[in-house]
């Protein structure tokens, strides 16, 4: 979606018209469901954080300033909201997806293929070492590796200096490969 | 070029295709210089594709997500409105109940059946809420 139309839709919405914010709702639901996936675990929990950001997102629009950029302000409402489920459900980070209809990509790379012996053995996996790591971590993992934001738009998104973005991700790889060594996974 | 001059952020940033020409060149030159550095980029290099390789599309029931935010976001409005018609319609019968002309036993007699009725539909109104409360498969498509 163009930065004009998105920022013509939000001012509409602003104005109180839902009947704009479907746009909006499509055009994010897709990198949403991603991102609430990636934090959750499962499609069930992940859906529920997702309908309930929107909902949110629509609420605080009133407070929303046009010169911003939307997406990276849903996104931070979407991780808050992942946060706080995962927090009043006592729940953890749990891996289900494997039956969810979710369809891995084909890679085509065959060192990655070699190494990890199918791809659903790669996913299960890698799932797994998400799980054992924490949420900090994961999230930063999820925002960088699944849904391919920019730095600038990771600390947008969490709220953090640009500058802190790379070391955190230095950290969260950290743990993620000794997650998966434990599973063993060796990496070179 | 010492290999130790290079910070991990700066290896992630590099990575990630976040650095300017002259970040690269000097990253690029401590790694030629260093089998240290050489492995730990390595290292970082094959979870990020191995990460990027199992990127996954969520298969959303398009229509789902809008549906179940829309009926959020327009439900309470349908409420307020509701309630506000019905408490206007319900003091203008009072309005109309005491001021009639009427016989006192025809309005008790009324008053007595407009009553037993909206107690009857309270009471099933909240059976029915109670009941979808612990539904189950209250979520489920039909």
């Amino acid at each position: 979606m163009r930065p004009e139309v998105e920022r013509e839709l939000v001012r509409k919405c602003k104005a109180g018209d839902a009947r704009f914010f479907e746009p909006l709702v499509r055009a994010y639901e897709q990198p949403g469901l991603r991102v609430a996936l990636g934090m959750m675990g499962n499609a069930e929990d992940a859906r529920d954080a997702l309908q309930e950001a929107f909902v949110k997102t629509f609420r605080a629009l009133g407070r929303f300033d046009l010169g911003r950029s939307f997406g990276p302000w849903f996104f931070q409402i979407l991780r808050n909201q992942c946060r706080d489920l995962l927090r009043s459900r006592q729940a953890r980070f749990k891996v289900e997806t494997l039956d969810e209809g979710l369809e891995l990509r084909s890679s085509g790379d065959q060192e990655g293929t070699d190494r990890l012996t199918s791809r659903h053995e790669a996913q299960a996996l890698l799932w797994r070492g998400l799980e054992k790591i924490g949420e900090e971590h994961r999230e930063i993992i999820v925002l960088k590796e699944l849904q391919g934001f920019r730095y600038s738009e990771i600390a947008s998104i969490l709220e953090i200096p640009e500058g802190t973005v790379a070391s955190r991700l230095y950290h969260a790889r950290r743990a993620l490969k000794d997650a998966l060594l434990e599973l063993g996974i060796e990496y070179p | 070029m010492d290999p130790q001059s290079i910070q991990p952020d700066e290896l992630m940033r590099f990575l990630d295709g976040e650095v300017s020409p002259e970040e690269r060149n000097r990253i690029e030159a401590a790694l030629a210089g260093s089998t240290e550095l050489q492995r730990e980029f390595a290292l970082f290099r094959s979870m990020k594709d191995d990460l990027l390789n199992i990127q996954f599309e969520p298969e959303l029931r398009r229509a789902a997500i809008w549906d179940r935010v829309n009926r959020h976001l327009t439900r309470p409005i349908g409420w307020i409105l509701l309630l506000i018609g019905g408490v206007v319609w319900v003091a203008y019968a009072a309005y109309l109940f005491f001021t009639s002309p009427a016989d006192l036993i025809e309005k008790l007699a009324t008053g007595a059946m407009v009553i037993g009725i909206l107690l009857l539909l309270a009471s099933v109104i909240w059976e029915q809420y109670r009941s979808w409360l612990t539904d189950p498969y209250r979520d489920l498509q039909r």
